[in-house]
């Protein structure tokens, strides 16, 4: 054994390059599978670790009134208690800019876990206090930066004016969204007070944070059973933790299998890679074994080769991998405040360096077999005309390492289901580009023979027929990278639009919240003074909860999620206000002038959560009261034109006892919004007012750093494909140079030879990008189907554009290479030994 | 057509070596020829004796370092690469030992091939009368890997004469065969010579096949000289490697 692994080693470094491809094809592949299940893993941990932070308690419990005192009593009996209170309104500099905010007001207690970081350093109770008759605040570091606030400035929330005493650099339970909508600024209970923006009916939350020995469920059903009636969502720390587990555990699940695919992709390469390189060393195993080395100790000494290079390949590939999980890692870390944790890194590592053993056996197995048969025979006869075969016992080898990879894949993802979706749809394209060659093939069969086609045509025809044509693998390899980059593109082209043209066309340019009923007409009057204002309207917005579905009642069923759901508070409206177009998926809108019955629309997530069924009779609590109303229509939201994004509409009427609040919006010119945002700021401080405008900017630049994500990850597969191409190339060098030599000795001009291989390579790329094309626009069709309810309509030609000018320049390089490396030489067809 | 004293094939004063390394192995040393048309000649002599190199210079696939040769009247030497192509593709027809048919077409395919290259109409129906004039006539659609070595250089006898060419050049064409197929490719090769009248060259180790020429020319040395043959009983094992 000593002997051959000796042997091998020597062999494989003599090899010099000829087997790069093989390693990085293996090093890229196992990178990315490294690198993104060490992201994972440190995320996934740190989440797991800081959760309660996040969350910022075990138990918490939003009302949208304070709890009464019994039930705080009862908490307080074995837990402490913190209160934060939060409400969206606008915040007003010196200078009379506005801008939304949630407005948190925090307790002695706050926070329950961690601590607010601040600058300057300080408690944040002495930050927020009463000092010489004015009130301080806590700017978030963002929003400060946003809008140039800095310690000292004055600022004013509702009626009250208060002091910026320090800037929060890191607040543990600080949305992720905040970002996007209203940055958090904190204040104390009494300045909260100060401002008289609570009052009966606005939008105030009260949340209820719990520190508990207990285990959070158990605290939280005991709370549950003890006040069953009491109109307050209950979520403990490990449902939002699932959740969070589960939404991280889809994405990671998708990068990675970004990284399999390049693996897989990879896998081509690394079988082109070996067969060539076998192919080339047949004399040499034949010469072993003709001077006594045995089928056995022979197959273990190719194997060697293979096993060494692959372990070497891999190894690098999960160094490389884990220093980008590291880097991604610190990315993140700037964005949530996660503490790091890297003893779980080495686990995905040796995860990835597996996979990438597993993938280069299974790839190089059949090549190896083929080559291992070989017979001592050719060193007389020569080489060529030797037919080689793979041995069945090979050929279950190989399945049998592909099934241990499919059962790995399987647990090694944290969503199983995109690891089953993955081997689906890698047997689907199989299967597809097995149809596609085929046709191909059979059509070029008979197109051949057109006597209209140009000779360079035909013989280029009649090249891609040939099994060792670079057809099969050039589809596959370069046609996989492509079809995701394809689809990469038309996501991210059809988000661009609905950005910058579709929302900014249709979706109002303010929208108001918490407006007064007495205070539309002075909504109209203020924004009427805008230039060019098209139009303000106001909907009625009412908040209830569902509590029973055709007679049941929500709070009695035995199951959980629906007991729990009933405490969920809604936001309804009626359907004459409504100016937020949603889509009917079930049922129908009643006619404009329906009288009848009283009638309901609802939201699909809500709908699908309960289970309910158009013609369901529904209950709803409403400021007590009790509303009945017929499910007339189950419907979704356009997403990202969503504004108020309601979860039940009802029919003109039923809500008009209870409606004293309303939203709003107006459509002008985006420039005039910051204006008319600091002028009704100004007299009506109450009403909170976004600019759709700043959440496009904040979706353009989110947008930004994601397209330059998927560019990247579409970049590695197209390298990982490049990788595989040029070794098809070199693969199918040999081949294209021994058939222009014989033409050439025929009697054909170089021109003609030059032809033959651009029109090979031209069919290639036509082909492939339409195959691409067509995969990829399918697969982005569905995503955005599935997560943004858009369609790519109309843009399809960028995808088929990127795709033909990809694969033709890939290929073009390809050809290039090999028109450069036609070197022909005919005295190796004279082989009479002369 | 009987042979004649008119020169299809010219060539004085060949020179050729080969680099190996930082030195000039010699090849051909002033090698002089002259072949009437029709005539058929066998070029013998020991491995590395030179037989390829002026099979590479006579089909124009390799040029001499020094001397001239000329094929029906053309001076090779005046003819730039596409010169020599067309050449071959008009002229001359090549077949190899390893026969080297092309793997992505059919038989038919690869006899029609020059025909095609040099734009002649009707080239599939002449191919196929030709693969009938080889035996092949029920193969016509089967790829190479589909057909027999002598089924293969069969292919390849009727790829290299179907153009008519005034020049047929052979290296070892029954060297890839059984004695029971090289004898009927043998038969095959002479019928047509015969047949079309064309000039034969031919390399081989195969003394009966040599002894069926008109003349027999030993390469020795880089230099090449008439064999004189003493049919049927010369024995030929003089003439082996």
């Amino acid at each position: 054994m000593r002997f051959l692994l000796d042997l091998a080693w020597r062999d494989l470094r003599a090899s010099g390059r000829r087997l790069w491809i093989f390693a990085a094809c293996l090093v890229l592949g196992v990178s990315l599978v490294a690198a993104a299940g060490g992201l994972h893993r440190q995320v996934a941990d740190a989440l797991r670790q800081d959760a309660k932070l996040i969350f910022g308690g075990d138990v918490e419990i939003e009302s949208a009134q304070p709890l009464p005192d019994d039930a705080l009593d009862w908490m307080r009996g074995g837990a402490t208690v913190s209160r934060v209170v939060e409400l969206r309104t606008m915040l007003r500099t010196e200078s009379g800019r506005a801008q939304l905010i949630e407005l948190l007001s925090a307790d002695a207690e706050y926070p329950l876990y961690g601590e607010v970081l601040l600058q300057p350093q300080g408690r944040l109770a002495d930050s927020l206090a009463l000092r010489d008759g004015q009130w301080g605040a806590a700017v978030d570091g963002a929003l400060a930066q946003r809008i140039g606030l800095r310690p000292g400035d004055r600022i004013a929330i509702g009626e009250l004016e208060l002091t910026i005493r320090a800037l929060v650099l890191r607040q543990p339970d600080r949305s992720l969204r905040a970002d996007w909508g209203a940055a958090p600024v904190l204040v104390a209970d009494g300045a909260l007070m100060a401002t008289g923006l609570v009052q009966p009916l606005s939008r105030v939350s009260y949340h209820y944070r719990v520190r508990t020995g207990q285990p959070a469920t158990a605290w939280r059903d005991a709370f549950i059973a003890a006040y069953p009636a009491l109109p307050a969502e209950v979520r403990s720390v490990d449902e939002r933790s699932d959740r969070m587990a589960e939404v991280l555990g889809q994405i990671a699940s998708g990068l990675l299998l970004i990284g399999f695919s390049a693996l897989f992709i990879g896998g081509l390469g690394v079988f082109n890679s070996v067969r060539a390189y076998l192919q080339g060393k047949l004399t040499s195993l034949a010469t072993l074994r003709a001077l006594g080395l045995r089928d056995g100790r022979l197959a273990v000494f190719v194997l060697l080769q293979i096993l060494l290079l692959a372990v070497l390949a891999s190894a690098t590939g999960a160094a490389i991998g884990t220093a980008l999980a590291l880097a991604g890692a610190q990315l993140v870390a700037d964005r949530l405040p996660l503490t790091r944790v890297l003893h779980g890194l080495w686990q995905p590592a040796l995860a990835a360096m597996l996979f990438g053993v597993l993938t280069a056996l299974a790839f190089s197995l059949p090549a190896l077999g083929r080559a291992l048969s070989v017979s001592p025979a050719v060193l007389f006869r020569g080489v060529e005309g030797q037919s080689l075969h793979t041995p069945s016992a090979v050929r279950w080898l190989t399945a049998a390492v592909l099934v241990a990879m499919l059962q790995m894949l399987l647990f090694f993802l944290p969503d199983p289901r995109f690891g089953l979706a993955f081997v689906l749809a890698t047997a689907a394209l199989l299967a597809m580009l097995d149809l596609a060659t085929r046709g191909l093939r059979r059509t070029a069969a008979r197109l051949q023979h057109q006597a209209a086609l140009p000779l360079p045509l035909q013989l280029a025809l009649a090249g891609i027929q040939e099994p060792q044509s670079p057809l099969r693998t050039a589809l596959l390899s370069l046609g996989s990278a492509l079809t995701l980059l394809v689809a990469c593109s038309l996501v991210v082209v059809t988000v661009l639009r609905t950005v910058n043209e579709t929302v900014p066309t249709q979706a109002p340019a303010l929208v108001f919240y918490d407006v007064q009923t007495e205070q539309i007409p002075l909504l109209g009057e203020i924004l009427s003074s805008a230039h060019g204002l098209q139009a303000v309207r106001t909907a009625p917005l009412v908040l209830g909860r569902l509590i029973a579905v055709n007679g049941e009642g929500l709070q009695d069923s035995a199951d959980g999620v629906r007991a729990r759901e009933a405490r969920d508070e809604h936001k309804l409206s009626d359907r004459s206000g409504n100016f937020d177009d949603v889509v009917i998926d079930r049922g129908a809108w009643w006619s404009e002038d329906h009288t009848g019955e009283p009638l309901v629309a609802m939201e699909d997530r809500e709908s699908d959560q309960l289970g309910l069924k158009v013609g369901d009779r529904l209950r709803f609590d409403i400021m007590g009261q009790p509303i009945e109303a017929r499910l007339a229509a189950i419907y979704s939201q356009r997403r990202m034109q969503s504004r108020l994004w309601l979860e039940g509409i009802f029919s003109d009427g039923v809500l008009d006892p209870f409606i004293t609040r309303h939203v709003g919006a107006a459509w002008m010119p985006a420039e005039q919004t910051l204006d008319a945002q600091d002028r009704l700021a100004a007299v009506a401080p109450n009403i909170a007012s976004a600019r759709t405008e700043s959440l496009l900017r904040e979706t353009r630049a989110l947008m930004g750093r994601a397209s330059g994500g998927l560019a990247l990850v579409a970049g590695v597969c197209l390298a990982a494909s490049l990788l595989v191409l040029a070794s098809v190339v070199a693969a199918s060098r040999s081949r294209q140079v021994y058939d222009a030599t014989v033409m050439h000795a025929l009697g054909a001009r170089h021109t003609l030879l030059r032809r033959v291989l651009v029109w090979e390579y031209l069919i290639l790329a036509v082909v492939t990008a339409c195959f691409a094309s067509f995969a990829g626009s399918v697969l982005a069709t569905g995503l955005l189907h599935w997560r943004l309810d858009s369609s790519p309509a109309g843009l399809y030609w960028t995808g088929l554009l990127t795709a033909l000018c990809v694969s033709g320049l890939s290929l073009g390089l390809g050809a290039r290479y090999l028109l450069s490396q036609m070197r022909l030489n005919p005295a190796q067809l004279l082989r009479s030994g002369g | 057509m009987p042979p004649t004293d008119t020169p299809l094939i010219e060539a004085d004063g060949l020179f050729m070596h080969y680099a190996i390394g930082d030195r000039n192995v010699p090849v051909l040393r002033g090698v002089a020829l002259r072949i009437g048309a029709g005539t058929r000649v066998a070029i013998a002599g020991p491995s590395g004796s030179g037989k390829t190199s002026l099979l590479l210079l006579l089909s124009g696939l390799e040029q001499p370092a020094a001397g001239r040769i000329r094929i029906a009247g053309t001076d090779l030497a005046e003819l730039d690469a596409d010169g020599r192509a067309d050449l071959r593709r008009d002229q001359i027809g090549i077949v190899f030992q390893s026969f080297h048919l092309l793997p992505s077409l059919s038989a038919l395919d690869n006899v029609s091939l020059p025909l095609q290259m040099a734009g002649a109409r009707g080239a599939r129906e002449a191919a196929s009368k030709m693969l009938d004039r080889v035996g092949l006539a029920d193969r016509l659609q089967h790829r190479p890997s589909q057909l027999s070595g002598g089924e293969q250089q069969r292919v390849a006898i009727a790829r290299a004469l179907v153009h008519r060419p005034r020049l047929l050049l052979a290296d070892e064409p029954t060297g890839n065969l059984d004695d029971q197929t090289a004898e009927s490719v043998r038969d095959l090769l002479f019928g047509l010579n015969r047949e079309f009248g064309t000039t034969l060259v031919l390399v081989t180790h195969d003394l009966a096949f040599a002894a069926r020429c008109d003349r027999v020319l030993r390469l020795h040395d880089g230099q090449l000289h008439e064999a004189i043959i003493d049919r049927p009983t010369e024995p030929f094992g003089a003439l082996s490697p």
